[in-house]
């Protein structure tokens, strides 16, 4: 469960990669927005490409409860299982 | 802690965007003479960023209309259309747009922000999906914040990204509002409707469009983008705007859906604001009868329309779309955008400068939208502002470093 959640991480961390222009070294905490000086709309860009890559829908709505990496990784498992 | 940390960093990047030359968010129009010049700063502006596609605001008919609404109804309804605030030009106005879309019904606001967040906050709830185009306007988003619904963003303008986006979701009998929009307003490109008509129907979905630049433009008889593409019968709502071709103010919803009225008993956006005052609904509905009277202002537009495109084709700077009375020049640095935007409206020309997060894929954009009353001096000058930039653009990557600040108008 723990390496499946380490896989899931290091995935998230390489779809942030094309994001994070400032070289921040990425950790769960990392506030995505925050620390990534990245914009509303590219924080949904985003998205997609994590909902495309997981086969999972992560509707807008759950946007207000990801801040940081760890938040999103949290929420991929959660979509994931069909929460 | 303070209420305005959440905007903190607005005014650094507002005074860095100002410092290059003019407030590109605060210009003023000191005087408008007519639908294509204004008096910016003591100076004569040429109007190429103002949505005024038909040319109509100052059209006769409908001023001497709105004069007459003015005199005999007074300034303004003080009250909901619930209320006090349904007039007969309202209803007057409704039947006639229900005549021009050949369908049912339609509902008026007081504006075309409103009536996305009235239609999609009331049509949409809790338990229920909405799938929107990446590209939509923010009162799109913001409609569908409001209406709790489940939102799903799909790839723009992709009908199989969103047919994939509809065949991941989990409850797929609950009810599912596709929403698009029929011309883009910033890159001015047009949806693929037929073929987001045929994804609807497979997931039997409701399809909404929003045509607020469209109408009045595309279609034989000026409907929109939907009448052009012939997919009428598939499209179960279509909204848009009284602020751009129909040269006034307000919004409205057309459909066919049978207990369509009851909204106006359900959308807290239409109930709980104030009505259109007599003279803007009298204004609106002389433009209408004109566009449906006259379908030579669309010939007049699309000539403008084409000449202004090729012109600028030939120049060597990049157009987000195909033609369109949205033409939009793309340049990949957010300062290099604002320099040229500020260069253009020194070579007395206003355009629209947007800027990310405004703009979709990063880019920013000269946004220039064409009007059926430019002249062709107008048109010779317009692009003949954007060579001058081209140039400066190529001096500026050839030397790799910032072309001079522009220079004021009128200063």
């Amino acid at each position: 469960m723990r390496d499946e959640d380490d896989l899931v991480f290091h995935k998230t961390c390489t779809l942030l990669e094309p994001f994070n222009v400032r070289n921040v070294t990425l950790s769960r905490d990392t506030d995505i927005a925050g620390d990534l000086e990245i914009d509303s709309v590219a924080v949904l860009d985003l998205i997609m490409e994590v909902e495309d890559d997981y086969r999972i829908s992560i509707p807008m709505n759950m946007l207000s409860d990801i801040r940081t990496i760890g938040d999103l990784v949290q929420t991929i498992h959660k979509q994931a299982r069909g929460a | 802690m303070d209420l305005f940390d959440k905007i903190a960093p607005l005014p650094a990047q507002h005074e860095q965007i100002a410092a290059m030359g003019r407030d590109p968010f605060g210009v003023c129009m000191d005087e408008v003479r007519s639908a294509t010049e204004a008096i910016i700063r003591g100076k004569k502006v040429i109007l190429a960023g103002s949505n005024n596609y038909l040319g109509l605001t100052f059209d006769p008919e409908s001023i001497s209309a709105a004069q007459n609404a003015l005199a005999r109804q007074g300034t303004g309804t003080t009250g909901s259309r619930i209320a006090n605030g349904t007039y007969a030009n309202h209803r007057e106005l409704e039947t006639e747009l229900a005549s021009f879309f050949g369908c049912k019904s339609t509902l008026v606001f007081p504006t075309g922000y409103q009536a996305n967040l009235g239609m999609i906050s009331a049509l949409a709830g809790p338990g229920d999906y909405i799938l929107m185009d990446a590209h939509c306007h923010a009162c799109i988003y913001d409609g569908c914040r409001m209406s709790g619904a489940t939102v799903i963003r799909f790839r723009h303008n992709s009908p199989a990204d969103l047919d994939k986006r509809l065949q991941r979701l989990k409850r797929s009998d609950s009810n599912k509002l596709i929403i698009v929009e029929g011309l883009y307003s910033m890159l001015g490109d047009i949806a693929p409707l037929a073929e987001f008509a045929e994804v609807k129907r497979k997931h039997n979905a409701y399809l909404y469009v929003d045509e607020a630049h469209s109408v009045g433009i595309y279609g034989q008889s000026g409907q929109g983008v939907v009448e052009q593409a012939g997919v009428s019968a598939d499209v179960d709502f279509i909204v848009g705007t009284f602020s751009k071709s129909l040269g006034s103010m307000g919004g409205f919803c057309a459909s066919n859906h049978p207990k369509f009225d009851y909204l106006r008993l359900a959308s807290r956006p239409y109930m709980f604001t104030a009505s259109l005052s007599p003279s803007v609904v009298a204004s609106v509905l002389t433009a209408l009868r004109r566009i449906r009277r006259e379908p030579e202002l669309r010939d007049s537009l699309w000539r403008n329309v084409h000449a202004f495109y090729d012109r600028l084709a030939a120049i060597d700077l990049t157009l987000a779309a195909a033609p369109s009375p949205v033409i939009a020049v793309m340049l990949p640095q957010r300062e290099e955008a604002v320099l040229a935007w500020n260069r253009i409206l020194d070579a007395g020309v206003y355009v629209n400068l947007a800027i990310p997060p405004g703009t979709p894929d990063t880019s920013s954009l000269l946004r220039c939208s064409v009007s059926a009353a430019h002249s062709q001096d107008q048109i010779e000058t317009i692009c003949g502002a954007f060579e001058y930039v081209a140039e400066s653009i190529r001096e500026y990557n050839a030397r790799g470093s910032n072309p001079r600040t522009a220079s004021h108008v009128g200063d």
